[in-house]
């Protein structure tokens, strides 16, 4: 009876134990939500998307298109030719994707019922055919020279994007295979050329997600620290830090609606008394760089001629006063952020900052729900949010054209400029080398205008015990991932 | 008892230090991010680089300034409902019995959780959501000690005497019933500065970046890898002033209580 009592006990505590140790755990700050690559908005899940699906199309740190699952060719202006590459990855059921799998996902994604976030972009899409089983046919409405760098989304199987709605449980043909789906633990995949498993684990709290890292329940964790763990955590033996230079571009945006902040120069005087240089160097500890241009300096239309609001006090007050502001009648304003702590600590420094130049901030914080939704809606003054994992001049339609007001676009401060408009649409029917200085140019207004306050590309940064091979992407995709290696046995 | 009323004074000194205009609890200073405990800094600085006893000093003030409020609330509404309920009797007696049942029935500082998500965060708002829950306790003792008091020939004898229902229970009542609601009123104390504490550090309570010691040990707790003095301060003010309120309380207690101080 002692022994069966024994026994019983014996498979309860091993029922009990942690995860098996032969996964890599990897601690996010929050789980992939969306695993149907037409739908994922958010970074975490367009990041987990990228291992699960492959797409046609692949785009380098300058944003330059190159194959992916497909090459292609420009019949015609209006006319291109993918072809299927004969080495392309079978989905994990087996099947092999066909010319019929590109077509279903890419017409449902402009199926206005599902509701996608990447339609927009494709919106001039007039026709897709599949030419033969491995060769599709993408005819547009208009040229589009820099089309093949819109074809970035994950292919689904035909049967899969046939139902119009979100892919419960997905099925695709990128480097990783979904093992499950835990309800509030994450996701488990498995890399398919050698089996190696990865968790996805969700730990909202930045301490708790360092200690798990310290205490080998984590193996790996990648940027939404305070600089300061950073810090702490490279300084520790079992650990290891890696950097790159990111592109996630964070600024500050005004209702260009509100009466006061139409005024140019009171937006002047606002960029002039952000010290970016000092937020930089002690809120990120030096892992982040100043940013003029939501297109980050090494992509092929990007402008290096911007001149940068440098900090100087004197001649924000100088603006202020210009636009009727003094310290007998004080600007007040408000500003909205999310609940982060680390967004908060950034607020609290740009009310200080404004303060010495006499402008009162309100900071209201708010759940990111909330957040997005009022930025969408209109109903703010100022709110700082950040461009994350930008590869396309469409940014700039997206962001800037004055077709592109939400709920069409991401147009949120209501920027209008017959100029800017022109010159994105003319730029849309070149190619890059004769697009490159009209987009140029519609940054330089861009940046004139001050439609947002530039502020910084934040560092991609990767903490990691016991792995080799790993760093995080340019614009923090996971993509390393198939690659990583573990390089403790005890992690086995 | 001593020692109690010694941390209290101490904490009411604080609660009036943090009034000093030279104090700047809210000031940002990059540079000085994350100091140490220096000559220059004696609890150091925080993620703002802002002083942690300066924020310390305010954040008395905020936790006696609820405290208070909260307390004082809370026995308005508790013994004004204890006084009509036990006074009344009846239906009256009732309906209020039963409303206090309903809000026994719910953890308290869920309820002000609860009370506070909806109303909003701020001073005010904590002080209405802790008095929402606060007031069951006064009201219970009250109507409880009006009861067991109105049958008192002293009671009866005002009645004959033709003194009217709000006559009787402010002259002849409510000073009776005062000694319980007293040691009642220094437990509320020290509940009022951990709930309120605890509604900060949830981020309902006071707004940053005004301080207040729920929001510093919500903020330290961050850090406490890196700084670990951030949540040291307030965690201990914490500890010493409930901990004190509530001896006080006792002590009260038991030196209101006849029958104790006639025990041998």
């Amino acid at each position: 009876m002692v022994r069966w009592l024994l026994l019983g006990l014996c498979l309860l505590l091993g029922a009990c134990t942690s995860e098996s140790p032969d996964h890599i755990v990897f601690a996010v700050a929050t789980a992939p939500s969306v695993l149907d690559p037409r739908l994922a908005g958010d970074a975490a899940s367009e990041r987990v998307n990228a291992l699960l699906y492959d797409r046609l199309v692949q785009l380098d740190e300058h944003g330059t298109p190159g194959p992916g699952m497909a090459t292609w060719q420009r019949l015609n202006a209006r006319h291109y030719r993918f072809t299927l590459r004969a080495d392309r990855a079978d989905y994990w059921d087996g099947t092999r994707p066909v010319a019929a799998d590109v077509v279903a996902t890419y017409l449902s994604l402009l199926d206005k019922a599902l509701g996608s976030p990447h339609a927009g972009g494709l919106a001039h899409v007039s026709e897709i055919v599949s030419a033969a089983d491995d060769q599709i046919d993408f005819h547009l409405a208009r040229a589009d020279p820099a089309f093949p760098a819109r074809l970035t989304i994950g292919i689904v199987p035909a049967r899969l994007a046939a139902d119009r709605q979100a892919i419960r449980a997905p099925i695709g043909n990128g480097p990783f295979a979904l093992v499950e789906r835990r309800e509030n633990a994450g996701l488990l995949l498995e890399r398919r050329t050698d089996g190696q498993r990865i968790l996805f684990a969700p730990v909202a709290d930045p301490t708790m997600r360092s200690l798990k890292l310290l205490r080998g329940e984590a193996h790996l964790l990648q940027n939404d620290l305070p600089a300061e763990l950073y810090g702490y955590l490279a300084d520790q033996p079992t650990l290891e830090l890696q950097q790159v230079p990111g592109t996630t571009f964070a600024y500050i945006g005004f209702n260009l609606d509100d009466p006061v902040l139409a005024k140019h120069e009171v937006r002047a005087a606002i960029a002039y008394a952000i010290d970016r240089e000092a937020i930089i160097r002690y809120l990120f500890g030096g892992r982040a760089h100043t940013a003029e241009s939501v297109l980050p300096p090494a992509h092929w239309a990007a402008v290096g001629d911007l001149e940068p609001h440098t900090y100087d006090p004197a001649r924000a007050r100088r603006l202020l006063r210009e636009a009727g502001f003094d310290e007998h009648k004080p600007l007040e304003l408000s500003y909205k952020t999310s609940t982060d702590p680390f967004r908060l600590r950034i607020a609290y420094v740009l009310q200080s900052q404004l303060a010495q130049i006499g402008i009162r901030l309100r900071i209201a914080s708010y759940d990111w729900g909330t957040l997005f939704g009022d930025i969408r809606a209109g109903r703010f003054q100022m709110y700082s949010l950040a461009w994350v994992g930008v590869n396309t001049p469409d940014i700039l339609r997206y962001a800037f054209h004055s077709g592109s007001l939400p709920p069409d676009g991401a147009n949120r401060g209501r920027y209008r400029s017959d100029e800017v408009d022109r010159l994105i649409e003319r730029a849309e029917t070149l190619d890059a080398a004769a697009a490159a200085p009209l987009y140029a140019e519609v940054q330089r207004l861009i940046h004139r205008d001050l439609v947002y306050v530039p502020l910084w590309y934040e560092s991609n940064i990767a903490v990691s015990r016991g792995l080799a091979d790993y760093a995080p992407g340019h614009d923090g995709n996971y993509l390393a991932l198939q690659r990583v290696r573990v390089a403790d046995d005890r992690i086995r | 008892m001593r020692l109690a009323g010694s941390i209290l004074v101490v904490w009411l000194l604080m609660a009036l230090a943090g009034t000093l205009p030279s104090l700047e609890p809210n000031r940002v200073v990059l540079e000085e991010i994350f100091a140490a405990p220096s000559a220059t800094h004696i609890l150091g600085t925080d993620e703002l680089g802002r002083p942690v006893l300066d924020r310390l000093l305010t954040g008395a003030g905020v936790s006696l300034l609820v405290a208070l409020s909260t307390v004082t609330l809370s026995a308005a509404i508790g013994i004004t409902l204890g006084l009509i309920a036990g006074y009344a009797g009846g239906l009256t007696d009732r309906v209020i019995s039963r409303l206090i049942e309903i809000f026994l029935a719910f953890p308290g500082i869920l309820l002000a959780i609860a009370m506070a998500a909806m109303i909003g965060p701020g001073i005010e708002n904590v002080v209405i959501a802790l008095a929402a829950m606060g007031w069951v306790g006064y009201a219970r003792l009250v109507r409880v000690q009006v009861l067991a008091l109105r049958q008192r020939e002293h009671v009866l004898a005002a009645l004959a005497l033709g003194r009217t229902g709000p006559a009787i229970t402010r002259h002849h009542l409510l000073p009776l019933v005062l000694a319980p609601i007293w040691v009642e009123a220094s437990f509320g104390v020290a509940g009022a500065v951990v709930a309120e504490a605890g509604l900060s550090f949830l981020g309902l309570g006071v707004l940053p970046p005004a301080a207040s010691w729920g929001g510093m040990i919500r903020d330290g707790v961050r850090y406490l890898l890196v700084a670990p003095h951030l949540i040291l301060a307030p965690g201990l003010a914490l500890f010493l002033v409930t901990m004190a309120a509530n001896q006080f309380g006792d002590a009260l207690r038991d030196r209101l209580d006849v029958t104790s101080r006639n025990r041998p």
